[in-house]
């Protein structure tokens, strides 16, 4: 494969992942919040249920790790769930398609890589159905409610990372939060002949900054600590120019380690934590952690991951949880300049009066022209 | 090899974009959004004003439909109609020069009854001669004499209808149609339309054939029966006026006389009634002959406009009393929005889906609720638009029923607008 022809397979994923809003997993819990926090793991590390994310260079976590690129090479990550919600009673199926994350790195220097890309910070995505019985002008009219929004809030990050030593790696990173969601509001009423159908249509625009560090320190030759810290100021929702909500954005923090067991095993682990909380009234901080496996040669390895923790928004004074596990593989062509990774995640979500599974199939594309 | 498998990947990855289902049934208030439809009902008292009756629109004689009825107590109405001339002398072959007079051998008159009342009993139609040069000036008094001594014939509707439906082969290729007839020579058929057509067969003396008039005729029709002596005639303005063929002869020169018809219609019809249309006072008229029609101009109140969505919209009129007419009897009042407020000369939007209509009984007072749902929600969003409606009856000039409503100047009962709306949903806050 030439050069070119990779630089356009590239540009041609590129392009087609640019109309569509970049949104990550949905999630009904996210509704009466914020939204649903993304993901920040590329699909090598979501084959590890995240456990890799903190050392992946294409997982939008941690800046310190784009230090180990050293060519210009891109990552897109592709989604596609289907996710069924069961509230008890009451019941539904979704499906969705997300591109929630690209990445572009390259070194400028023998010891400085940038980085820039986005990824989705919260998804914004969801609708609900809601039928009722109420009173207009002294008689019961049945209505139907349809209330969807439809976007995201985007990360965009500009990343610096350096090797300061041979052993220990920093990274910096700036993060402009921005996006925008299409927002319905519609009441059909069953007699639709008295009873015209209230449509109310809006785009809210969201703005935001944030800053992150990290370090990654190599204490062996199979052994790597990483830790990072993020703090994002507030999230700004506008609509038509005015300012309709501002919120706190958490400020985080979190962890990894892996370990090179072998050639071809490596194990890592890694937690999160952050403080949702100035979020509104439904969110709760959130810890969460992740652990995986790596097996088979670099050139198609094997993954595998569990993950578990905390969702940051859902009703009640205890934050909903979620449990996953994780399967993927990758494969390596062209000579290691391209490569195509696949996962498979299955995660449940639990909370006051609703239990959420979701099937999520991932698609990545790596190349390194 | 390889770029085209990228290829097919990229085309994957764009249909996997494609496919969404987002919408689930929502479980509120945990797992639905903050925000709510909240639905108001608001009757707006103020927002009607500046209301006013003009009249004149159109007269009796350009009306769709000629009312005819003998309501004891309520109205007296007569259907008036002059048919046009016809040539007195004929060439008797092709090519002559010369003419020869023609000698009317008698006259079939033809008319539509496009509605009555089915629950009449022992209905007539009196037919009656009318001097000629009858027009729109002509008053109910002034044709009191010919409906006096002028009766021309006479028919039984009520049992015309019952009679046996004639239709051997005869009288299907003569006709057309099955018929209903009399021994008097009435003949009645069903139209298309379910409306009936009633012709009278006349002889010398009942259609007087007078050359120097070239055979112009006129006439009038009067209703009478046991109870709801009420019908409506069709008119030149919709197509369905009357007509009267003659049967006429002529001298031949080399044969015997030769037998010929001639059809003609109306060059004019009307009704007269009484009593008169009362004059115009403080309410608000709608219908009757002369026209009436009300402006009523409305403020759209700024909720509407900046924060709200319109699901309903009632305009609320209280008439002044009943309307007299014949019991069972209704007529249409439209509200149809202006497209410039210029008083009583306002031109009328054409585009009747924004029309209010509401159909009318006689004899009853009850409060009249016209939606408007359309067109509110229309000048809500438009706040270029004249915000004004006019009132009409529909059609117009075909009724001596008029319809009179409280206007402002009567505080307690004035047009009042009765409005749901959804307020404007809060988007943006979880």
């Amino acid at each position: 494969m030439t050069r070119a022809s990779l630089c356009l397979a590239t540009l041609g994923t590129l392009a087609l992942a640019a109309p569509s809003p970049v949104r990550g997993q949905d999630s009904q819990f996210g509704m009466r919040g914020l939204g649903t926090p993304g993901r920040w793991e590329s699909v090598r590390a979501r084959g590890t249920a995240g456990a890799f994310a903190p050392f992946d260079a294409f997982s939008p976590l941690l800046e310190a790790s784009v230090a180990d690129v050293r060519r210009v090479s891109a990552g897109v990550t592709t989604a596609t769930s289907w996710r069924t919600v069961d509230f008890g009673n009451e019941s539904g199926s979704l499906r969705g398609s997300r591109f929630p994350a690209f990445m572009i790195a390259g070194p400028i220097s023998s010891r400085i890589t940038v980085a820039g890309g986005f990824s989705t910070y919260l998804d914004r995505t969801f609708g609900v159905t809601t039928r009722d019985t109420i009173d207009v002008r002294g008689n019961p009219e049945p209505v139907t409610d349809q209330v969807t929004s439809d976007g995201a809030v985007t990360d965009l990050r500009i990343a610096v990372a350096a090797r300061v030593h041979r052993r220990l790696a920093l990274g910096f990173a700036i993060h402009g939060l921005t996006g925008s969601t299409r927002v319905s509001a519609i009441r059909r009423f069953d007699d639709s002949t008295t009873y015209r159908t209230s449509t109310a249509r809006d785009e809210i625009a969201y703005h935001g900054l944030g800053g992150s560090a990290s370090a990654m320190l190599d204490l062996t030759a199979d052994l790597r600590l990483a830790a990072w810290a993020r703090s994002d100021t507030h999230l700004r929702a506008d609509i038509r120019g005015r300012t309709v909500a501002d919120d706190d954005l958490p400020f985080a923090f979190g962890g990894g380690v892996r370990w090179r067991a072998g050639s071809e095993a490596v194990l890592a682990g890694a937690v999160a934590w952050r403080s949702w909380t100035g979020g509104g009234l439904n969110a709760h901080d959130t810890f969460n952690w992740s652990v995986g496996t790596e097996l088979g040669s670099p050139v198609s390895p094997v993954r595998f991951g569990v993950r578990g923790g905390q969702v940051a928004f859902g009703p009640g004074p205890k934050a909903p949880t979620e449990f996953g596990i994780s399967a993927g593989i990758g494969k390596q062509f062209s000579g290691g300049r391209g490569r195509l990774d696949f996962a498979l995640e299955r995660l449940e979500r639990k909370g006051t009066g609703l239990t959420e599974r979701t099937w999520t199939f991932l698609l990545g594309l790596t190349v390194r022209p | 090899m390889l770029r085209k498998r990228l290829s097919r990947l990229a085309v994957l990855l764009a249909l996997a974009g494609c496919t969404e289902q987002i919408t689930a049934p929502g479980v509120c208030p945990d797992y639905c959004p903050g925000g709510q439809i909240a639905v108001v009902d608001t009757i707006f008292t103020d927002i009607i004003g500046r209301d006013s009756a003009f009249t004149g629109y159109l007269e009796a004689h350009q009306g769709e439909v000629l009312q005819v009825a003998d309501l004891p107590g309520i109205a007296d109405s007569r259907a008036i109609f002059q048919l046009n001339a016809i040539p007195t002398r004929v060439r008797p072959d092709t090519g002559d020069t010369a003419t020869v007079p023609i000698t009317v051998d008698s006259a079939r008159l033809r008319f539509n009854i496009v509605r009555r009342d089915t629950n009449a009993t022992n209905l007539w139609v009196k037919l009656y001669r009318l001097p000629l040069g009858i027009d729109s000036t002509t008053t109910f008094a002034q044709l009191l004499p010919p409906f006096a001594d002028s009766i021309v014939d006479s028919v039984n509707l009520s049992d015309l209808l019952t009679r046996p439906q004639i239709f051997d082969t005869a009288t299907l290729n003569f006709w057309g149609d099955t018929i209903q007839t009399d021994s008097a020579g009435h003949v009645l058929q069903v139209a298309q339309d379910s409306s009936l057509l009633l012709l009278f067969d006349l002889d010398t003396t009942q259609a007087r054939y007078v050359e120097t008039d070239s055979g112009k005729v006129a006439y009038g029709v009067r209703v009478s029966g046991d109870s709801l002596a009420s019908m409506v005639l069709g008119s030149t303005e919709a197509g369905r006026g009357a007509t009267i063929v003659w049967f006429f002869n002529y001298p031949d020169t080399t044969a015997t006389p030769k037998n010929s018809t001639v059809s003609r219609g109306s060059i004019f019809d009307s009704f007269v009634f009484d009593p008169p249309t009362p004059p115009l006072d403080s309410n608000l008229a709608v219908g009757g002959a002369p026209a009436t029609r009300s402006l009523l101009r409305v403020t759209v109140p700024a909720v509407l406009r900046d924060s709200a969505d319109v699901v309903r919209a009632t305009l609320i009129l209280v008439p002044v009393g009943p309307i007299p007419g014949a019991p069972g009897d209704s007529f249409t009042v439209v509200a149809r929005p202006v497209i410039a407020d210029l008083g009583a000369k306002s031109p009328l939007n054409p585009n009747t889906a924004f029309d209010g209509v509401k159909r009318i009984a006689m004899n009853t007072a009850d409060t009249v609720r016209i939606e408007l749902t359309d067109l509110i929600r229309g000048w809500a969003l438009d706040t270029t638009a004249a915000t004004a409606l006019m009132l009409g009856q529909l059609p117009e000039a075909s009724s001596f029923s008029q319809i009179r409503f409280y206007s402002t100047r009567t505080p307690a009962f004035k047009p009042t607008l009765q409005v749901t709306y959804v307020r404007r949903y809060a988007f943006g806050t979880p």
